[in-house]
């Protein structure tokens, strides 16, 4: 299993490294610091410009190239993952957003597994019946429309019950409110802002596991050792909830594994929409602000958590099936 | 749909089904027969056709074009002269949902259809060769499901650019960005179908008579994988159209002067309190869209999957109650 | 499965009575199981099946039930309804009482209670039956669990090992705690069948348990079923298609056609005194194993009625030779017949039937055919198809994720034969024999590989143009086991057939008259041709694949188990096509087949394999009557004969185990680990199989042999490879049945 971890590791490092690079060279032949430079007041000179450029380690004049060695260099021998050009070093900002999209999706990873293969399973118990058609239906829905218009609708919702109140319950944008002091306040102030996100997102997310869960159950629902396990004694739901639901699991823990890089990839436009100051809308004001090092930055961290997923996927699959376990 | 990289989880669920159900069915015209006999699916054609010739017709219904501007009506809800009310710059809005719902419609059609085809292609060549090919063929393809597709769209449409931006519009740029993002989870797909029916007696009769490869992926392979197709195609523009309305809206797909139904959306959001008509209509003509795919491809699937029992049932209620009925004299 | 149909049909109304003294095969009072007019109904997509229609049978404690009948004859179906394990949709009528308690109409719940405890079932596909992601032993237990609650854990534990032991599974505890995957089929029937017996069941239905093994593996779990049924005393409804396996085991026969019980009564009234055209046809349909004179197989034309639509007649009526218009006024009914045991038909010609009256007259099944080639010396003929040395070893990897090379597979070892023109030589082994990858060295020679295959004179080591691999090509064709997968379903019947031909580089006139010709040579109408392949029946599309196989005028036709997917009375039909080609066409066959029945009757020559080497090559009559290598003698006699005498009371070899994993492969004799022979042996002889490899010569004949061949200077064409042909065979590896308890009334 070790050896086999090792040699799949390995594998994603190197699709990590190309895409990584691949990414630099598109950002640094295309992302022009220098330009957004120009437009301050007063104008700098294009020498004053190339030296600020160049003390920062984004020197215009160099190659692709040559600026591509600099930039390896720097991450392999030093892990220094360059500066922005307002200056900023990319390693102290990366942690900060990292943390920040971390806290925003992981109760929405939670519940939108745990709701989705619910209902998958509940739907799927109820085949063809007004529940299943309601939320399988739902499912469907959910998957028209675009996730960034759905928070979109979701915030406009929140907005709507704070004034149906006349108080502020839920904050649609922002982490937090600055300033507040520990204690219960703080957590009320906590929860309100974390709601509508976890809301919107969950909402969004749930359906395709429902519909792949239900999909997988019924399809082991009439299974021949669904049959042998009623033919021993036990009841059809018995047998159903005992036999086919376990073999159910296998692909569904194989693609619960990708939610995660899945979730976090879509978080671009949860941060953009609530205002969190994350990876994902860090990666698109980097482009909007010419960022070379820090659009690389994000496209590396999005593809070490896809390889992770795949490796998480592995090993989900190896937990419930017995049949690719190494012995 | 909205992050093209992203596994979704349904889908492979219904392609998995699909693939174990064994789509192959004998003649096209059980299939269109099943699908006209799904309600539903015509409907969503019939919206679907409507759609498409609104968006080239619907410009001969108004004197207003999407560049004039009507100083007299600035924020105007819907009258008989703006059919939809006019935005911000007193450009009519349904001028405007005109355009932008050709400009979705080609999007999706273009990156639905060629995708596939280049997914056809990709697949086919993969599960043909085999070997070596196979192996390097997958790592690029699994590399490029890893990059963010989010991010080149980014760059490629706001960021530098220059040089491609000058020359083409914003709106053919996207297309060429989602469609190189779009293929990847196609392609597995039909890669691992092309080699079980690689694995088919009827391909290996067909090798073993000696007809000649090229022809065996043409007259057996691409036929039998044809249904597949069609429902990924259906599927792929719908993905299209949400992409395009999602990047749009939060500014980063396709730019002003472009007009699209996710241009349109996004830029009424702020005043969405305000002059509600500007964000629900182009909302409402999405949605119709593809909502009208979805059941488009509910239906084709239905069609083509044997198993299929929607029509079974309705027959079965009745003949128990024909039965009931017999028993109490 | 409505409450109210149910019982309301078991009001005992003078028909019931009737109906109970009818189906008369015992008296009802002591029967363990009466099941009385049992009808299911299904509703599909075309309308109401009625797949099963008025069965009746009493079943006493300690007896065996054979339901015989082919796929769609609603013998499964009679069996889960019985279990009440038919979907809610499925709509189930009559009667079905256990030891005087109505089953039909409980609830899923109520019927828990009977199921798995006094009602057990093993079911046909041991493959997907067992839950994969639980250990063996959990789902033992579990059956335990369900009907004793109160059962302490070791308790349950002690009997599963103590089933486990029961159905022969070796080493029985550490088995406990593997996976279903981790075992063969057999070794997973064994498992349903262990499952199955947990509770000590009052009856035990057994639905195809045997179908999807092989014959070796066939013969052990039908010797575990009998134990089973020694051990629990429990009746047993036996389910199959196969006339051979139920001959040996059951008391009674019920042969069901189109949803009805067609004949039943006592198992050798059935066998040797058939009343019903359609049994008689069944019986005929089968070729032995045991029979060397050759006679063409008796092929019931036609296929079984669609069961949406009510019978108006006698439902084999269309099929029957027999039938006269008599048979078309109302379904015949199940009644008594003259005989020496209870024994019932539903014909109305029952009486004219019987003993003397042969079946190959009645359904007038087409004289032997004689090809030109027969009368000519076999080492005058050209060789058509010619294998030296042929080698294919696989690297054998392990774990399904990490790839490890652990020892190599040597699938094809050293395999060298001929095939000459007009005669057909056949394969047999078990699956794992290396029969399947042999056929695929010889359809996909190319020049790399490790021997000589020489197709038409023309070595595959030559074969390194277009041109020359096409020229070998159209010397030899491919029929495909499964008809269906080998027909590309979008294509017509003239597609289908147009597609050799046009690769051959016919015009289109030349074309249109071939396929008409070939049409007419594999007996199907010529103007079907515009139809699809699922248009027609397996026996049809199997007649299709034959017509393309023939259409370049190949010298051989390579043939995979072309019968196998076909149901017996189809079988005939094809198997009397593929003789008749091969007579009038001079054509030669490489057959493949797991059913030596079948191989027996169509071929001239035979090999066995055993793990990628033939270990016992000859004439087929020669080595079927005298086997001489062990492997080849516990082969035949695992074969079931349909001959209820023969079967009750001929020894038969039981090999111990499955084969064995390519690793496990001794350095000499690689049957020595299963050998019945090699298990007897002193320990000094036993050294001599261990450490060197038998080589395939003709030894000199047995003295039995010597007697009989003492006239004929001809050299034996029988070879093998043993170094103690003919020994004595290990006890514990024999298996007589007593028969006296089979032959009282």
């Amino acid at each position: 299993m070790l050896r086999y971890l090792a040699k799949r590791g390995f594998t994603y490092l190197v699709m990590i490294f190309l895409t990584t690079s691949a990414g630099y060279f598109l950002a640094v032949s295309s992302l022009k610091p220098a330009l957004l430079e120009q437009e301050r007041i007063p104008r700098p000179t294009p020498e004053q410009v190339a030296n600020s450029m160049r003390l920062k380690g984004l020197d215009p004049d160099l190659n692709p190239w040559e600026r591509y060695v600099d930039w390896l260099t720097g991450i392999v021998t030093r892990w220094d993952w360059g500066r922005s050009p307002n200056g900023a070093f990319i390693n102290a900002e990366f942690g900060d957003r990292v943390w920040i999209s971390t806290r925003l999706f992981l109760a929405s990873i939670v519940l939108t597994l745990v709701i989705g293969v619910a209902l998958g399973v509940y739907s799927a118990a109820r085949q063809y019946k007004f529940q299943d058609r309601v939320i399988t239906s739902y499912s469907y829905l959910a998957y028209i429309v675009p996730a960034p218009i759905a928070y979109f609708l979701v915030q406009l919702g929140a907005i709507n019950i704070n004034e149906t109140v006349g108080n502020r319950i839920f904050f649609v944008t922002g982490i937090s409110t600055p300033g507040m002091e520990p204690g219960w306040a703080q957590f009320v102030d906590m929860v309100g802002h974390y709601a509508v996100p976890t809301v919107a997102i969950t909402l969004v997310g749930w359906g395709s596991y429902q519909i792949a869960q239900r999909q997988y159950l019924l399809d082991n629902v009439n299974a021949d050792f669904v049959r042998t396990a009623r033919a021993k004694g036990l009841t059809r739901n018995q047998a159903i909830s005992r036999h086919a639901l376990r073999v159910s699991f296998i692909p569904v823990a194989q693609s619960i594994a990708f939610t995660i890089p899945a979730i976090f990839a879509g978080g671009f436009f949860a941060e953009k929409i609530f205002a969190w100051p994350g990876v994902g809308s860090w990666s698109i004001d980097a482009i909007s602000l010419q960022d070379v090092n820090a659009a690389t930055a994000t496209l590396a961290y999005g593809s070490v958590i896809f390889a992770l997923g795949a490796i998480l996927a592995d090993f989900a699959t190896t937990l419930v099936d017995p049949r690719v376990r190494v012995q | 749909m909205t992050n093209l990289n992203a596994v979704d989880p349904a889908a492979v669920a219904q392609d998995a089904h699909l693939e174990n159900a064994d789509v192959v069915i004998g003649k096209s015209t059980i299939i269109f027969r099943r699908f006209l006999r799904n309600k539903t699916a015509v409907a969503g054609l019939v919206i679907f056709l409507a759609l498409v010739v609104f968006s080239f017709v619907g410009n001969f219904f108004t004197t207003w074009d999407k560049e004039t501007i009507d100083p007299f009506n600035i924020g105007m809800p819907p009258s008989a002269e703006h059919y939809l009310g006019t935005s911000q710059a007193g450009i009519d809005l349904y001028a405007m949902t005109v355009e932008g719902t050709r400009i979705s419609i080609l999007i999706g059609l273009i990156v639905g259809l060629v995708s596939v085809l280049i997914a056809a292609v990709y697949g086919c060549t993969m599960a043909y060769f085999g070997g070596k090919v196979d192996k390097v063929m997958l790592f690029v393809l699994e590399a490029l499901i890893m990059m963010p597709a989010l991010l080149v769209v980014a760059v490629a449409t706001s960021g530098g650019g220059a040089n491609f931006k000058q020359n083409l519009p914003s709106w053919l740029l996207l297309i060429i960005v989602l469609l190189i993002f779009s293929w990847m989870g196609t392609a597995r797909l039909i890669r691992s179908l092309s080699m079980s029916l690689m694995q088919r007696d009827f391909v290996k009769a067909a090798q073993y008579m000696g007809v000649p490869p090229r022809r065996i992926v043409w007259r057996h392979l691409v036929p039998n994988i044809g249904s597949l197709l069609v429902l990924d195609i259906t599927r792929g523009v719908t993905g299209a159209i949400l992409a395009e309305v999602a990047f749009s809206f939060i500014g980063i797909g396709i730019k002003v002067p472009d007009v699209s139904l996710g241009v349109l959306i996004g830029a009424a959001t702020s005043q969405v309190q305000t002059f509600p008509w500007m964000f629900w209509v182009p909302l409402a003509v999405m949605f119709l869209l593809t909502g009208s795919l979805a059941m488009m491809n509910d239906g084709l699937r239905d069609a083509f999957d044997p198993s299929s029992s929607s029509v079974g049932k309705a027959r079965k209620t009745s003949a128990r109650k024909n039965r009931a009925e017999m028993k109490t004299p | 499965m409505s409450s109210e149909t149910t019982t309301g049909a078991f009001e005992p109304t003078p028909s019931t009575v009737e109906r109970l003294h009818v189906a008369g095969l015992h008296a009802p009072t002591d029967a363990v199981l009466s099941v009385r007019d049992l009808n299911v109904r299904f509703n599909s997509e075309n309308g109401v099946v009625h797949a099963v229609r008025g069965v009746d049978f009493d079943l006493l404690a300690g007896k065996t039930l054979g339901i015989v009948g082919e796929s769609g004859s609603g013998k499964s179906v009679t069996s889960l309804a019985i279990m009440g394990l038919l979907p809610p949709t499925a709509e189930v009528t009559g009667s079905v009482r256990l030891h005087g308690s109505e089953l039909l109409g409980l609830s899923d719940k109520a019927m828990c209670a009977y199921r798995g405890n006094d009602l057990a079932m093993v079911f046909q596909d041991p493959l997907s039956s067992l839950t994969p992601v639980y250990t063996v032993g959990a789902q033992i237990v579990e059956a335990l669990t369900i009907h004793n609650p109160a059962m302490s854990k070791q308790a349950k534990e002690a009997r599963a090992v103590e089933l486990l032991a029961m159905v022969g599974i070796p080493s029985p505890k550490d088995r406990l705690r593997a996976f279903p995957h981790e075992f063969s089929g057999g070794m997973r029937q064994r498992v349903m069948i262990a499952i199955a017996i947990a509770n000590n069941p009052r009856v035990l239905i057994a639905d195809e348990p045997t179908t999807a093994l092989d014959v070796t593996i066939q013969a052990q779990v039908l010797e575990v079923l009998h134990t089973a049924q020694e051990e629990t005393g429990a009746a047993v409804v036996m389910i199959t298609h196969d006339l051979g396996v139920v001959a040996g085991m059951a008391d009674d026969i019920m042969v069901m056609y189109a949803g009805k019980p067609v004949e039943t009564g006592m198992v050798d009234e059935i066998y040797y005194n058939p009343r019903m055209p359609y049994t008689l046809g069944l019986l005929g349909a089968v070729p032995r194993v045991d029979v060397s004179e050759k006679s063409s197989l008796i092929p019931i034309e036609g296929i079984p009625p669609n069961l949406i639509h009510a019978p108006t007649g006698c439902s084999f009526a269309p099929r029957c030779p027999l039938a006269t218009d008599a048979c078309l006024e109302g379904e015949p009914a199940l009644l008594p017949v003259a005989g020496s045991g209870p024994h019932s038909a539903a014909c109305i010609k029952s009486d004219s039937l019987g003993q003397d009256v042969d079946g190959h007259e009645v359904f007038s099944a087409p004289p032997v055919p004689v090809s030109r080639f027969d009368a000519i010396p076999r080492n005058e003929r050209a060789t058509v198809l010619q294998l030296n040395d042929v080698r294919k070893h696989f690297p054998l990897t392990k774990g399904a994720l990490l790839k490890k090379r652990i020892g190599t597979v040597k699938a094809v070892d050293g395999l060298s034969f001929d095939i000459r023109e007009g005669e057909c030589f056949s394969i047999v082994g078990e699956s794992g024999s290396g029969k399947t990858t042999t056929l695929l060295e010889i359809m996909e020679f190319h020049k790399d590989q490790d021997g000589e295959v020489v197709i038409g004179g023309i070595s595959n080591k030559k074969a390194t143009d277009a041109r020359t691999k096409s020229a070998m090509r159209r010397e030899l064709q491919m029929v495909f086991q499964d008809p269906t997968g080998a027909l590309d379903p979008r294509f017509t019947v003239y597609e289908v057939l147009a597609e050799p031909l046009q690769n051959a580089g016919m015009d289109k006139p030349a074309i249109r008259k071939r396929i008409m010709e070939l049409m007419k040579l594999v007996g199907l109408q010529p103007d079907h041709v515009n139809r699809f392949p699922n248009q027609f029946s397996g026996g049809q599309r199997q007649r299709i694949g034959i017509a393309r196989a023939l259409a370049v005028n190949p010298k051989l036709v390579v043939l995979d188990e072309p019968v196998s997917a076909l149901d017996v009375s189809v079988q005939a039909g094809v198997i009397n096509l593929l003789d008749k080609l091969r007579a009038e066409l001079g054509l030669s066959y490489l057959l493949v087949a797991h059913d030596l029945s079948v191989v027996r009757h169509i071929s001239n020559r035979v090999a066995v394999m055993y793990l990628g080497k033939i270990v016992e090559v000859g004439e087929v009559d020669r080595v079927f009557d005298n086997p001489r290598h062990p492997y080849t003698r516990a082969l035949l006699s695992a074969i079931p004969v349909p001959d209820p005498h023969l079967e009750r009371t001929r020894e038969r070899i039981i090999l111990k185990g499955d084969l064995p994993s390519p690793l496990d492969a001794p350095k000499g004799c690689n049957f020595a680990t299963r050998c019945p022979v090699f298990a007897a042996l002193p320990a000094p002889k036993q050294e001599k199989c261990l450490t060197l490899e038998p080589p395939l010569e003709a030894a000199g004949p047995s003295s039995a042999v010597q007697v009989l061949e003492a006239g004929s200077a001809e050299p034996v064409d029988q070879r093998f490879a043993c170094f103690f042909p003919d020994g004595e065979l290990d006890e514990e590896m024999l298996v007589v049945h007593d028969s006296a308890e089979h032959n009282a009334p």
